[in-house]
């Protein structure tokens, strides 16, 4: 495989996550009951072997910062290569939509310019998967085109949110679009360049610096020939409040599990040191995952606990997403919520959302 | 190097054949406890805990799980450049080379590695004891007493002294007497083995040891003794709080479920003394359709699809459907398979239970299942 230094886009923001993303970036969104988003594409890409990845940073990336760290749970705190925070290009002003702005590129060409890799391997951070890159970035330097994008078939391409290519017979991209009706080419926000071609590309674009570089790129599809490459392994896609609960949910799925978590390439994340879960007698678990640190006393059903999450006696969870150290009081009943970090709800108390529109808590609130 | 007021000495190189199997392939300090811990990792977060920044771990008996899990220290905060984990196995040397034979000698052997940190005070550790302790509180004690050595000791019952070494102390905690296992004993302080030496005097008497060829060059049995007829200022260090050795394998398995109960006084939830550990990395733990859990403690990266009850899984257990667990410890990666049985078993590390075992008896012996047993695949 030849030389690929990878590039973490995470200045980038939506407002369709209402409180989750009030102070954290997508990026740093927990899931899974242990991880962040920003865990997928950054374990993947250490798992393919790259050493040297630099993470584009939102103005808001306290979170975002507190859980990388320097690498380390990565192994990428390294003399030679490793992590590199990049910090966006625009002070306060959050990019909705774009995750590709090539003025965040431009900004820290450096780290582009002074490398000597062959390919550059962009990701964003609001897919959920678990991809062996190097099958794509082989296929980059054998068919030889300047980029080769990621995709993956869907079904119905207007359940999803994003980019979605028009492929011709030799998989090259025809166009690119923005919305898709029934199948469809899903962009996965994931490509290679050749890294002297971006630098070219920085080059004669400098002007377009506020476009996406996808954007540039649709305009210019005669001109760059861009090769696509097929996915065909678990992608959940995470870009609203709804794609947030479905795509959680599904890691109750053993065979999503399997592809996410029981390989050997391992998803990494920050390592937290909490005890065991604890369960007393008494307690009811069904379809759950629960993390470390948790004490469970009453029942759970349906649910993602994440670590040190309190369920006392009596109480009753279903179809929840708990993010750490949640304190769910005696008896209370709670239904289709989303708890972010430190919530604590009363003994007694009785909440319920729907599926479809989940019941948000903010962090540290208490009820 | 850089000047230490103190370091630690964690003898970990014994075999602890008193835990059969479980010791088979891996040192005792290196055996998995209570879900996704190794023993060791109490010992070493003590240290951390207690601001030791700097521990020499001595080994000999089946190093690699041991060295694996060790690392650069990165686990416990202890990969510093300043300091840090050190892994000391014997070596040879010009004159060729000898296996550490005793705990006095593991350290006289690496007089050198200690004098390069030139520290005031050693702390001497073994590696296989659930406790948390705050050693600084120790080291305070011992520098206002002006101590040449001081024991850390606890109060066992009385018909138990006999199993222990005991200290006896006159009333300024002035230790006048140790007695290795005594047949009848007249003080009920057992040594926890926990010892903090001032550097200079255990030099000293680890060379004049050394030179002894009567010597089984062992810290209870001829530098405790030795120090006590040169007339030095041993003490005592009175620990109240939770202490067990988890040497034999009732020891071992009593010592796990204390850590479920809230009453047993050693607590692994609370932050303020983290117990640090180098686990691997799994996703949280999964309970299925037809999983039931209660009473047990159960570790990252489980799969239950049977029944557990009162029992303790490590990191990457899989139940499979159709299973009873009950009074029972599994080890991490262990699989049992559909519709066994298992009470009052411990099933060591990795090994695959084949399908409808049925292992142990709620009021029998406890089982200790290992690779070989008929029971793995």
């Amino acid at each position: 495989m030849k030389k690929t230094i990878g590039l973490i886009s995470a200045n980038y923001t939506s407002n369709k996550f209402g409180a989750l993303t009030a102070k954290r970036t997508p990026a740093s969104l927990p899931f899974g009951g242990r991880y962040r988003m920003i865990d997928f594409p950054l374990s993947s890409m250490v798992n393919t072997g790259i050493r040297n990845v630099g993470i584009i940073t939102p103005y808001n990336y306290r979170s975002l910062m507190d859980h990388v760290g320097e690498g380390k749970a990565w192994a990428l705190n390294r003399k030679v290569g490793g992590m590199f925070i990049l910090p966006g290009a625009i002070y306060g002003i959050r990019s909705e939509g774009s995750k590709f702005l090539l003025r965040d590129i431009i900004t820290n060409r450096r780290y582009i310019d002074h490398d000597d890799a062959d390919y550059v391997l962009f990701c964003g951070t609001n897919k959920v998967f678990n991809m062996d890159f190097s099958a794509l970035i082989e296929q980059h330097e054998r068919n030889a085109y300047p980029i080769t994008v990621a995709y993956k078939k869907v079904e119905k391409g207007e359940k999803y949110e994003g980019l979605f290519f028009n492929l011709d017979d030799h998989q090259n991209v025809t166009g690119i679009n923005y919305t898709a009706e029934g199948e469809a080419n899903y962009f996965l926000d994931c490509f290679v360049i050749d890294r002297e071609f971006l630098i070219s590309f920085m080059n004669w674009f400098d002007r377009l610096d506020y476009m996406d570089i996808m954007e540039i790129v649709a305009g210019e599809l005669g001109e760059i020939g861009v090769d696509a490459y097929e996915f065909t392994g678990y992608v959940g896609a995470v870009n609203s409040m709804a794609d947030y609960l479905q795509v959680n949910f599904d890691t109750l799925k053993s065979s999503v599990r399997a592809e996410l978590f029981e390989t050997e390439r391992k998803i990494y994340t920050k390592i937290q040191d909490e005890a065991p879960a604890l369960y007393r007698p008494g307690s009811r678990v069904k379809n759950s995952l629960i993390s470390s640190g948790c004490v469970i006393e009453g029942e759970v059903e349906n649910c993602i606990l994440s670590r040190s999450t309190h369920v006392k006696k009596g109480a009753k969870l279903e179809n929840c997403i708990v993010a750490q150290h949640a304190v769910i009081g005696e008896g209370a009943v709670i239904r289709n919520v989303i708890f972010d970090k430190y919530v604590e709800v009363s003994a007694g108390v009785h909440l319920e959302g729907s599926p479809e529109h989940p019941l948000v808590l903010s962090k540290n609130e208490k009820l | 190097m850089q000047k230490k007021e103190c370091i630690a000495m964690l003898l970990a190189g014994g075999q602890g054949s008193r835990l059969g199997v479980l010791t088979k392939s891996n040192a005792k300090p290196a055996v998995s406890f209570g879900g996704k811990y190794r023993i060791i990792d109490f010992s070493l977060s003590n240290c951390v805990n207690s601001g030791i920044d700097t521990v020499g771990v001595l080994i000999q008996y089946r190093p690699l799980v041991l060295n694996r899990y060790l690392g650069t220290g990165e686990a416990w905060d202890l990969d510093s450049s300043d300091g840090g984990v050190h892994v000391l196995p014997p070596y040879a040397t010009e004159t060729g080379g000898q296996w550490y034979a005793g705990t006095a000698d593991a350290i006289y052997h690496n007089i050198d590695f200690i004098d390069s940190y030139n520290p005031e005070y050693v702390l001497i550790l073994s590696g296989d004891h659930l406790y948390k302790m705050n050693y600084d509180l120790m080291l305070e004690e011992h520098k206002a007493k002006n101590a040449d050595l001081t024991v850390s000791v606890i109060e066992v019952p009385w018909e138990e002294a006999s199993r222990f070494g005991i200290m006896t102390e006159d009333e300024e905690g002035r230790i006048v007497k140790f007695s290795e296992k005594p047949k009848n004993p007249d003080s009920n302080l057992a040594s926890m083995g926990i010892y903090i030496f001032s550097w200079p005097v255990l030099r000293k008497a680890l060379l004049d040891d050394h030179m002894d060829p009567n010597s089984d060059k062992d810290f209870g049995k001829n530098i405790i003794p030795r120090l006590l007829s040169e007339g030095r200022n041993l003490f005592t260090y009175h620990f109240n709080g939770y202490w067990k050795d988890v040497g034999t394998i009732d020891s071992y398995y009593d010592a796990q479920f204390d850590l479920m109960d809230e009453n047993s006084g050693i607590n692994v939830y609370d932050n303020s003394m983290r117990i640090f550990s180098n686990s691997n990395i799994y996703p949280p733990h999964f309970i299925g359709e037809n999983g039931v859990v209660s009473d047990s403690l159960l570790s990252n990266g489980c799969v239950v699809e049977g029944e557990v009850n009162h029992s303790i899984l490590g990191s990457g257990v899989v139940i499979e459907e159709g299973c009873v667990i009950e009074d029972s410890i599994i080890l991490p990666g262990v699989r049992i398979g559909r519709g066994s049985r298992i009470v009052r078993t411990i099933v060591n590390e990795d090994v695959t239970i084949k399908a409808e075992s049925v292992i142990g008896e709620k009021d029998g012996e406890i089982a200790v299942i290992g690779a070989a047993s008929e029971f793995a695949l």
